[in-house]
């Protein structure tokens, strides 16, 4: 399979997908305008995190589509016109939207599946941000998982003691990543279209792990 | 057909066997296995016997070779024939092939190299030889592969240079030249084999119909695999994880290093590389992975001649404080417990009034290099008696005063009287110090030529205790 045959899910469709396996992500909404996103952000509480929505992009941070702990509706609403400024000078396009989102806290990780030709579905469990990117400190499991499965994949990883709750800090919420690994499991098994996805990052803390972002790669 | 489990019996004891291809030239394959059949090996040794069954040299243009009397068909050997041993050129093998199904042959090994091996016209002669078994209902080892070892069969039914010592170590490789190499060591080394499987492009039978064949025979302990790729990896995962329940099963991967799929655009693509997720799967069907071909018969002899460690809580004893502590540095980096000694255990050994006043006092239990065998007897009896202690690694240096054979029999006696710990031992040294670990060997106590060795060993056996408590 050549990546010309694959295409990235939108992401309305890919939390849609999200949502019908029951896991839980960071609530969300598109705005067209910077009063619309302002009055979402107010809604579902501040700090919010906005992104850029458009299909002419692959990294949004590179493309300065990405603002992070905006803490009122007037940090929104600017932040909606610096994002779609940028977005016309780096990739001469407005952008279809922006997407405006609850910041959540707690420990990055990253879930993540693929589809092997020897093995079928992969599941991937890794500490996200510079862990993932330059320590590769991940681990594996063919699908179908079963708890034990992800409790082992879980603690392999060399930054486990981080999760578990180093100098004193509480553990984060082990049970909460065990459902969102099964839910990987379950998804790549049932849509045998998707190829790849990387839930990253997901935010986990005491008390649960929340989804902030989804890339889902299907088959055309 | 595939899915079900298969009764290979037939293949592994079989009475009678056609050698087609058996050619009177002594460089030829076809000679090399017949006479592996005949007289036990091409090279002697001393665990070379002849086949008990028949044996049917099939060549038309021979009368005898090896002075037995030669068929120039298949359909000319009278009575039947449970085995074929194929060596004849690729091309030919089809018409051979059906000359044995119609003789119902229900087994045929294809030695003969020429098949998907090659590519393009040898895939479409190997898909045609596969159909024709199928047509007849009939099970193939092969093409391009060594043969089968059974040598408490007397079965060597391939063109490995000898026959290697029985035990309980099976071993299945997709290489042949391994096999043969692993054969000469197991020789040298007194190494113990139930089996050497050799099964080349598995156009039929593949890995995990021979693990499940080796998981059912009594003779076998330990399964040693030497795997390159695998055809169906659900299927090995779903059928190691079922045998590793009752028997180890070890395995080297070769490709470890590949670069797998290129990356396409996620981070999972991209970290996800074939070996990673070999590894991977691996684990999750209950098999243990070594990174060297010594390691590999390393843990297989350690898994299949002692006990699995119930908990991580090992005691080291030895007769040299720098071993011992390199010993207790290996265990550490491994991962393997080294207990903290109770008091209540020190006063033991104080009151038996065998101990060094220097004696260690803690673990590793160096127990100083003027140790005759009673005070090795003592320490090794009274750590393996301590319910907090679950294994045992044994370290001998070599003094004026240390008597290797007479340790050794201290070492064999404690193991009989605790069966259900593991004991490991690092006797080291040469000539003199072999001669105690050969006494150990043959007692089914492993003896590493290497401390870290022993760690590793001690590792797997933690390993497995923890797995069979899983189920």
């Amino acid at each position: 399979m050549t990546a010309l045959m694959q295409k990235m899910i939108e992401t309305e469709k890919a939390f849609g997908i999200l949502k019908r396996f029951s896991v839980l992500y960071a609530e969300w909404k598109i705005a067209k305008k910077p009063e619309q996103a302002a009055r979402f952000a107010a809604k579902i509480g501040f700090p919010v995190a906005m992104k850029i929505i458009s299909k002419k992009v692959v990294h949004k941070s590179d493309v300065g589509g990405v603002k992070v702990d905006l803490k009122n509706e007037k940090e929104v609403a600017a932040a909606f016109d610096e994002i779609t400024k940028s977005a016309k000078e780096k990739i001469k396009a407005k952008p279809e939207g922006i997407l405006v989102q609850k910041m959540e806290s707690g420990r990055e990780v990253i879930i993540g599946l693929k589809r092997d030709p020897q093995f079928g579905a992969v599941v991937m469990f890794g500490l996200g941000g510079v862990f993932v990117e330059v320590m590769k400190d991940v681990s594996f499991r063919i699908a179908p998982l079963t708890k034990d499965d992800c409790i082992e994949m879980i603690e392999e990883i060399k930054g486990y003691p981080i999760l578990k709750g180093a100098r004193g800090q509480a553990s984060v919420n082990i049970n909460a990543l065990v459902k969102i690994l099964m839910a990987v499991s379950s998804i790549g098994l049932k849509n045998k279209k998707i190829t790849e996805i990387d839930l990253n990052p997901v935010i986990v803390n005491e008390k649960s792990a929340v989804v902030v972002d989804a890339r889902i790669i299907s088959e055309k | 057909m595939k899915a079900k489990k298969q009764d290979l019996e037939k293949l592994f004891s079989p009475s009678s066997i056609a050698v087609i291809g058996a050619s009177r030239d002594p460089k030829s394959v076809g000679y090399g296995v017949l006479k592996s059949l005949v007289r036990g090996c091409v090279l002697s040794s001393e665990y070379c016997k002849s086949f008990p069954g028949k044996v049917y040299p099939v060549n038309p243009k021979a009368d005898y070779v090896l002075g037995i009397k030669c068929y120039s068909q298949i359909k000319d050997v009278p009575g039947e024939v449970d085995l074929a041993v194929i060596s004849v050129p690729a091309k030919v093998v089809p018409l051979v092939l059906k000359d044995c199904g119609k003789k119902k042959i229900p087994f045929a090994i294809i030695i003969s190299a020429g098949f998907a091996e090659v590519g393009g016209e040898g895939e479409k002669l190997q898909n045609e030889v596969l159909k024709i078994a199928e047509k007849y209902g009939m099970r193939l080892v092969g093409p391009n592969c060594l043969g089968i070892i059974r040598p408490n069969k007397n079965l060597n039914a391939s063109f490995a240079p000898t026959m290697p010592p029985e035990g309980p170590v099976g071993f299945i490789s997709q290489s042949g030249a391994l096999a043969d190499s692993i054969i000469d060591w197991a020789v040298a080394e007194r190494y113990g084999l139930s089996a050497v499987i050799s099964y080349g492009n598995k156009a039929d039978l593949d890995v995990h119909d021979f693990i499940e064949f080796l998981a059912a025979d009594p003779q076998t302990k330990a399964i040693a695999l030497y795997v390159e790729g695998l055809k169906d990896g659900n299927r090995f995962i779903e059928v190691c994880k079922k045998v590793s329940k009752t028997k180890p099963i070890i395995v080297l991967k070769a490709g470890r290093t590949s670069a797998g799929e290129k990356a396409i655009s996620s981070h999972t693509g991209s970290l996800a590389g074939s070996y990673e997720i070999y590894k991977a799967a691996f684990r999750q069907a209950g098999v243990i992975q070594a990174d060297t071909v010594e390691e590999l018969f390393d843990l297989a002899k350690a898994l299949a001649y002692q006990p699995p460690c119930r908990e991580n809580a090992v005691a080291i004893v030895t007769n040299g404080g720098g071993c011992g502590v390199l010993c207790a540095d290996s265990c550490e980096e491994l991962g393997v417990n080294v207990v903290e000694l109770k008091e209540s255990t020190l006063k033991k050994l104080d009151k038996s009034g065998k101990m060094h006043p220097a004696y260690s006092r803690r673990n590793p239990l160096d127990i100083i290099g003027d140790a005759l065998p009673e005070r090795y007897e003592v320490a090794v009896n009274t750590l393996l008696d301590e319910d907090y202690i679950h294994g045992l690694i044994v370290i001998q240096t070599l003094q004026t005063m240390t008597d290797p054979k007479e340790d050794a029999l201290r070492v064999i006696q404690a193991q009989k009287k605790f069966p259900g710990k593991p004991i490991l031992c690092t006797y080291m040294g040469g000539l003199y110090s072999k001669q105690g670990g050969r006494l150990l060997e043959e007692n089914d106590i492993p003896d590493f030529n290497d401390l870290k060795k022993a760690a590793r060993a001690m590792k797997v056996l933690i390993e497995r205790g923890r797995l069979l408590k899983k189920k």
